[in-house]
């Protein structure tokens, strides 16, 4: 079966410390002003005292039918055989088609190149069997990362296991976040 | 004399941009650029390497974290010199692998713009932002000819020291006592001394440790894990949850613990005690407590048993606004959970007059359900199961001459001399009784910005005759420094070693100083040198010292380095103390020896604390997960997290003032008035405002910061609990209008 | 999310459709109009290469990396409307320039047989108003791809069309009403009237079956729709568009056209009404971009 890269985000385990936003910052030299990933939170919702809120980190949804490749001019935006979206940046023109196309807003014009940038799924890291930086600072193991068609992978065993969600599927984008907002007491081992 | 600069002179950004950091930071991005789809990593990776130029292997350096206090292990991965990612250590028990934001960015804090970059003495009147550059040598020799002129002419005990919570503070310490003062301040008292003295008088431990772990039921009453993160506690209470452990939470905010909590009770301030009373006697009065441990291991029960006897949920309810139904409940499902049940010491619990009863009953509490060493409850003092790490010998202290300024102990007799009570200081210094203060010196801490009324503050800095600051920024207390002494910032020095169970841990250097700093322990060391105290602190460099700490161990300190742990072999863990109480009875003190002593109520008892008059609201202050206390401000990656404080006002309160979040609103107490935005929201009590603390910065070395937000400090009362030292904050109330 | 196409690319879709207008009205004059017509037809072959020309200038200040310009013109992504429509810019203007030639008096016209000429002349007007249409339409496509709630309106192409036809007429009438020199006649400045004034009653229709069709469709549609007619847009929408946009120039046409301005005043009502219509088709543009952009899914 062919890889497909995706999250699983546990919006449970979330406590919306960010810890994954500058991580991310860190780890791939984010201007400032800019982000590749967030949390937002719901608000507080409901009446003082009946209130709740919740929280849901998100990025690059690495979509089946991402609109910023197909709009992409250049062919600078692609969809790599393992599903993970990037930007070739020499092709990349700086046009924003890409940023507008995207319904999540996961792309921003790089102040310093002038081209898109997005989340790349830390393929740096991937290389050498690490986690994305976002995954591995999570302190509530809220973030997973990993191949969805692994049957082996922590995410797929999640999803197997609890119900999920993804957003704006009726975009027709097919997101590979999905997120579990059940509680999950144990994230399985695995890939 | 040599150049006069300003602020705006010594930080210039340019002088960043062009250094080798920024550089370095478009090599990625860059790098990336290469990827094509078919040919996957191998591609990416030399794009990779050839941005990051050519050379190198990426170093890993392990070290600990000083984003906060909590001591996190980190691995640092270096680049040609460059810090390019801090990862937390899985081997090390603080953090189990994680870095919290402030952890993540560490980086910014090393490489920004506002370190100060070489020793400054000041240039112009105080606080005038007027600096000249000075060599290590005269900034040292100026500190001590100060610090000799101050002893010489006043005695030891006018030079105040002040240093709270950092790996070097024992070194610290010695200076001050070889020094001869008996004047240290901690920021301990603007903390959560309420909790340390009262678990301290009722189990000889200030601190006791939680075992999340196995715990089945867990009340919070001012311990906000998911904001005030400290790290592996913080991970503990996510799968505490996950694992449908019962939190209860007690908070007048909707805090984000609570927002994960399974049940959140919106408590009036300053009440928790009048909760803790009546679970106390629900428990009493239903026979839900631990018979056997009660008389085994306690004393006092009976009293107890008559204190509250009239502290019934219904009365509880009228005072702390919690229903008698709920309360009962809660007393019930506790203690059938017990001994995996605790009652949270708590941190932020320190906040009223009264906050020393709470704290005592909390610790009761736990007593009655017996969940002393117990899996899920109260874990003894972990200090006799941590390896102990060689000492370095020196001359006997001299005496410290005369009694303390901020009245440890005569009068504040409960409170331990290595806590104090820096707001008293503060007013001492103000008031010259019982003599006058002439010096202060000053260590990675920020009076002016910590200690309530933040005009007071300033007003004492500026009655000294000198004042030294040994920090890595222009803190707000540095600004109104007369000699800054550079520190290095903690991802480019030694500390010393920290011991925790039977492994040992090491901050060292990962990349060299990018400025001309030093650690503090050869500042301390140069200051005791120039002082003629070197004795006292007997090595002749950082490493020297570690090597002689790591004395009774069989590894070196180049094997330590690399290694970054080392774990002391055949560490047998001794629970033979776990119940040799270290109080006056040598039991739990149910009844305080030391209370009954001063004549005092000795069983926890309801002191009504006040309320706010007409108009006014409580103003509750606390923290958020993207900051530390006051230091983190200036860090512009936490910043793009959390960008400033607001003032969080209910609903109905916004509504009839006519505010919407994001307005100007204006806060003012008895003592001061600050301008800050408004958070509207339903998740907070209609009687309070909250608002995070530590922003609202006055120096203008800290650029990004500057001005950011307000602080509290401008608007906290300066009140004392009068048996913990502990700064009541919540007994400051405020008055809310659109500005 | 944050505004990233700004003014600049709201110059670029409105001066696309200017020239594209422009271009077709000059052709169906000269196809349809013969000589009774050349004034128009001339001033819209003169007029037709620079508002794209300024178009593309203002693109290429928008990029982020201009520089890598030329890479849209090593690749044809077909799932890609401006890659697609980039080609057919490229081309349009190439055209529009040999068109402008084509038109230019005779002493100009240093190469060529003046003959041949004309015969291209025809031969070109026959084909160029293809192209022209796919240049005023594809801007609409061109959002149309980029999911965004208010963009997915398959009419947006139609009314970016119609718009283009109404301002490029209106450029002409612009001009060659204006112009010492080549003024139009009253009869072909009659007549594009007319065609000007049925062009915004159809922008009108279009306008009110998209708000409809919008409105009735997903919360998250129906709310982008809302932000033109009652939200942060409506401004705009109501007062820019529809009252000086839409109403204005089409009431004043219809006097004209009713006779019903006196002599005195037929010159400046006919640059008023005309100008009106270039106001009107810019703020097209500047809220479908816009709103477009501040609209999101929920």
């Amino acid at each position: 079966m062919t890889v497909r890269m995706g999250f699983v985000i546990i919006t449970s385990r979330c406590i919306d410390c960010d810890a994954c936003m500058v991580a991310c910052r860190a780890e791939n030299d984010v201007p400032i002003g800019k982000t590749r990933n967030w949390v937002k939170s719901s608000g507080v919702q409901g009446e003082f005292p009946k209130v709740k809120e919740v929280f849901q980190p998100g990025n690059c949804m690495h979509c089946d039918h991402p609109p910023c490749v197909s709009v992409c001019p250049t062919g600078a935006s692609q969809k790599r055989p393992d599903g993970i979206v990037i930007v070739e940046t020499s092709k990349c023109i700086g046009c924003k088609y890409c940023l507008t196309a995207c319904p999540y807003d996961a792309r921003f014009a790089n102040p310093e190149t002038g081209k898109a940038d997005k989340c790349t799924f830390c393929l740096q890291r991937l290389e050498q069997g690490l986690k994305p930086a976002c995954v591995q600072t999570c302190l509530g193991k809220s973030r997973q990362a990993g191949d969805l068609n692994d049957p082996e992978s922590v995410v797929a065993k999640l999803l197997a296991k609890y119900p999920s969600r993804q957003l704006l599927t009726y975009v027709g984008t097919g997101p590979n976040i999905y997120y579990i907002d059940d509680v999950v007491p144990e994230i399985p081992e695995g890939n | 004399m040599s150049k006069v600069y300003t602020w705006d002179q010594l930080f210039s950004r340019r002088q960043f941009i062009k250094g080798a950091a920024a550089g370095a930071a478009l090599g990625v991005s860059a790098g990336l650029g290469f990827l094509a789809p078919d040919n996957m990593f191998a591609v990416e990776h030399s794009a990779l390497k050839t941005a990051a130029n050519e050379s190198s292997e990426l170093q890993k350096v392990t070290t600990i974290c000083e984003q906060c206090v909590w001591r996190c292990g980190v691995i640092a991965k270096v680049d040609n010199g460059i810090v390019k990612k801090l990862e937390g250590n899985p081997d090390h028990p603080n953090n189990v692998g994680k870095l919290c934001p402030r952890g993540n960015a560490g980086i910014e804090t090393l490489y920004s713009p506002d370190r100060i970059k070489f020793p400054l003495i000041r240039a112009g009147a105080r606080g005038s932002g007027l600096w000249r550059r000075a060599s290590w040598d005269e900034a040292l020799t100026y500190t001590a000819d100060q610090m000799k002129k101050i002893k010489d002419k006043y005695g030891a005990k006018a030079m105040m020291f002040n240093s709270t919570d950092n790996l070097s503070q024992p070194f610290f310490e010695i200076l001050l006592k070889a020094y001869g003062s008996p004047n240290y301040g901690t920021q301990r008292s603007l903390c959560f001394n309420a909790m340390t003295t009262g678990f301290l008088y009722t189990y000889g431990v200030p601190q006791p440790g939680t075992d999340y772990k196995n715990c089945k039921y867990m009340i919070f009453a001012g311990r906000n894990l998911a904001e005030g993160i400290s790290n592996n506690e913080t991970q503990e209470m996510i799968e505490m949850i996950a694992r449908g452990t019962k939190v209860v939470v007690l908070d007048p905010r909707f805090s984000k613990t609570a927002s994960k909590a399974t049940e959140w009770l919106p408590i009036r301030p300053g009440t928790d005690s009048a909760f803790f009373l009546a679970i106390i006697n629900i428990i009493i009065k239903e026979k839900l407590f631990k018979k056997d441990f009660i008389t085994t291991y306690t004393q006092g029960f009976d009293d107890l048993v008559q204190e509250v006897k009239d502290y019934t949920p219904k009365w509880a309810e009228q005072k702390c606004e919690i229903p008698a139904a709920t309360i009962e409940r809660i007393a019930r499902e506790f203690a059938a959970a017990a001994p995996a049940a605790i009652a949270h010491p708590n941190w932020r619990t320190s906040n009223f007059k009264n906050s020393f009863q709470t704290e005592r009953a909390i610790a009761v509490l736990n007593a009655l359900i017996g969940n002393w060493a117990q899996p899920g409850g109260l874990i003894p003092d972990q200090e006799i199961n941590t390896a102990k790490l060689g000492v370095l010998s020196h001359p006997p202290f001299p005496q410290a001459q005369g009694i303390r300024l901020d009245g440890v102990p005569w009068q504040y007799p409960l409170v331990p001399l290595s806590y104090g009570v820096i707001q008293t200081m503060r007013d001492n210094i103000l008031s010259g009784k019982p003599y006058e203060a002439k010096g202060w010196l000053i260590s990675r801490q920020n009076p002016i910005l910590s200690i309530p009324e933040r005009q007071k503050t300033i007003n004492a800095f500026m009655k000294l005759d000198f004042v030294a600051v040994i920090d890595i920024q222009a803190s707000d207390t540095a600004y109104y420094a007369d000699v800054i002494l550079p520190e290095s910032s903690y991802l480019e020095r030694y500390d010393g070693l920290i011991p925790i169970g039977s492994k040992i841990f090491i901050r060292q250097p990962v990349i060299e100083p990018l400025y001309d700093t030093k650690s503090s322990l050869m500042i301390y060391k140069e200051l005791a040198d120039k002082l003629g105290l070197g004795d006292f602190l007997p090595y002749k460099d950082e490493r020297d010292l570690l090597a002689k700490q790591l004395k009774p161990f069989s590894i070196t300190l180049d094997e330590l380095e690399k290694a970054g742990h080392y774990v002391v072999p055949n560490f047998k863990k001794d629970h033979s103390k776990d119940f040799e109480f270290q109080t006056s009875s040598g039991k739990i003190e149910i009844s305080s020896s030391i209370m009954a002593q001063m004549g005092k109520k000795a069983v926890p008892a309801w002191d009504e604390p006040p309320r706010p008059p007409k108009d006014h609201y409580y103003l509750l202050t606390g923290k958020t997960a993207q900051h530390t206390q006051m230091f983190t401000q200036n860090n512009r990656w936490l910043l793009e997290v959390f960008s400033e404080n607001r003032a969080w006002l209910h609903t109905s309160v916004a509504a009839k003032l006519g505010i919407k979040t994001d307005d100007d609103v204006v806060l003012e107490s008895d003592v001061g008035k600050v301008t800050i935005k408004a958070k509207v929201t339903e998740g907070i009590r209609p009687d309070c405002i909250f608002m995070v603390g530590g922003f609202g910065h006055v120096s203008k070395g800290l650029k990004s910061a500057y001005k950011l937000g307000a602080s509290d400090s401008a608007l906290h009362k300066t009140i004392t609990d009068p048996l913990s030292g502990s700064s009541a904050l919540s007994e400051t109330f405020v008055t809310v209008s659109k500005a | 999310m944050e505004i990233t196409w700004g003014i600049l690319i709201v110059i670029y879709l409105f001066t696309a459709g200017v020239s594209a207008g422009a271009m077709i009205t000059s052709n169906l004059a000269l196809l349809l109009g013969g000589n009774d017509f050349e004034r128009v037809s001339r001033w819209g072959a003169f007029i037709s290469p620079f508002p794209i020309s300024l178009g593309l200038g203002v693109l290429l200040l928008d990029l982020g990396s201009p520089f890598n310009f030329y890479r849209l013109f090593m690749t044809l992504q077909v799932r890609s409307p401006m890659s697609y429509g980039s080609w057919a810019i490229l081309l349009f203007t190439l055209l529009s320039v040999v068109y402008l030639y084509l038109w230019l008096p005779q002493k100009f016209q240093i190469i060529g047989e003046t003959k041949s000429l004309e015969q291209w002349k025809k031969r070109l007007a026959k084909v160029i108003p293809f192209l022209s249409v796919g240049v005023a339409s594809y801007t609409g496509l061109l959002l149309n791809a980029a999911a965004r709630p208010l963009w997915t309106a398959p009419l947006l192409p139609v009314l970016f069309l119609v718009s283009a036809l109404s301002t490029g007429a209106a450029t002409v009438i612009l001009f060659s009403a204006l112009s010492p020199w080549q003024r139009a006649r009253h009869r072909e400045l009659q007549l594009l009237t007319k065609a000007d004034a049925l062009l915004i009653v159809l922008e009108c229709f279009i306008l009110l079956v998209m708000i409809v069709m919008g409105r009735l469709s997903s919360l998250s549609i129906a709310e982008a729709y809302g932000s033109m007619i009652y939200g942060q847009f409506a401004m705009i929408f109501w007062f820019l568009i529809v009252g000086l946009g839409l109403i204005v120039p089409f009431s004043l046409e219809y006097l004209e056209l009713k006779e019903k301005i006196s002599v005195r005043w037929t010159l400046p009502v006919t640059i008023g009404s005309s100008f009106l219509v270039l106001f009107g088709g810019f703020f097209v543009r500047y809220i479908i971009t816009f709103a477009g952009q501040w609209s999101r899914w929920f």
